[in-house]
């Protein structure tokens, strides 16, 4: 048990969230991307979780992004003959990102980036309390 | 006068790892797969005070029992953010009851009980 142990623990949490409300906001931003019908759509970015132990009694020390999945490459065909990446046949390529999704992703992100400032702000209040003792 | 403040003090760090397992908890909402964690240190020390010979009072870390969702989680956000305020509030007072403590201690010692 590490001194002000809370701290970082939420601060882990705090950094896990940020990168999801950053990963949504780049889906976003890039869910009216064409390409052409030989290249790559878009591809979704969502951050992989897993939980991080390393305090000496085995007791869970926080999460960290271990990795960002990556969606289909392939996306969606869709016709768009006015488009300049268009092929002969007026096909192009967008991503196959929800835009719904993405947004109840961000609204979830954020939900847990308040929840552990709030943690954070309850430990700092018992540890400041802590500093009183002997007053 | 030993024994209360050797209570107290074993009850502040039984709080304080109850914070870290419900930051830990909380900063874990989303984890595929992670089981909440639960502390309880309350029940044996009431064991270890009920026991004529004076007991040893222990913290236990458990798993949550709550059913795990879709993703395998089961993180009660809702729960957990209770659990941090109560903790907080629980933690306040063992350290206003340990300087309550201190003060008879200091004023029993020839100083002033203020």
């Amino acid at each position: 048990m590490s001194l002000f142990g809370a701290f970082n623990i939420s601060a882990s949490g705090i950094d896990a969230a940020q990168t999801w409300i950053n990963t949504t906001a780049g889906n976003i931003a890039n869910v009216n991307d064409v390409s052409p019908v030989s290249g790559d759509a878009y591809q979704a970015q969502t951050p992989v979780y897993s939980p991080t132990v390393s305090l000496p009694d085995g007791g869970g020390s926080g999460v960290a992004v271990t990795g960002i999945d990556l969606g289909d490459s392939a996306g969606i065909v869709e016709s768009d003959p006015t488009s300049p990446l268009a092929n002969s046949q007026g096909l192009v390529r967008v991503p196959d990102v929800s835009m719904g999704e993405q947004l109840v992703d961000l609204v979830q992100a954020q939900n847990d980036y308040q929840a552990n400032t709030a943690a954070l702000e309850r430990a700092k209040t018992a540890y400041q309390s802590a500093l009183t003792l002997g007053e | 006068m030993d024994q209360i403040l050797s209570v107290l003090q074993f009850a502040l760090d039984g709080l304080s790892q109850q914070q870290q397992v419900v930051a830990n908890n909380l900063a874990n909402t989303d984890t595929p797969g992670f089981t909440a964690q639960q502390v309880n240190f309350e029940s044996s020390l009431q064991q270890a005070l009920d026991s004529p010979d004076g007991g040893q009072a222990s913290v236990t870390v458990t798993d949550s029992p709550n059913a795990p969702g879709s993703n395998g989680n089961n993180v009660d956000t809702g729960q957990q953010l209770v659990a941090a305020d109560q903790t907080t509030l629980q933690y306040q007072t063992m350290v206003e009851m340990l300087n309550a403590q201190y003060r008879l201690i200091q004023g029993a010692a020839g100083g002033s009980f203020s």
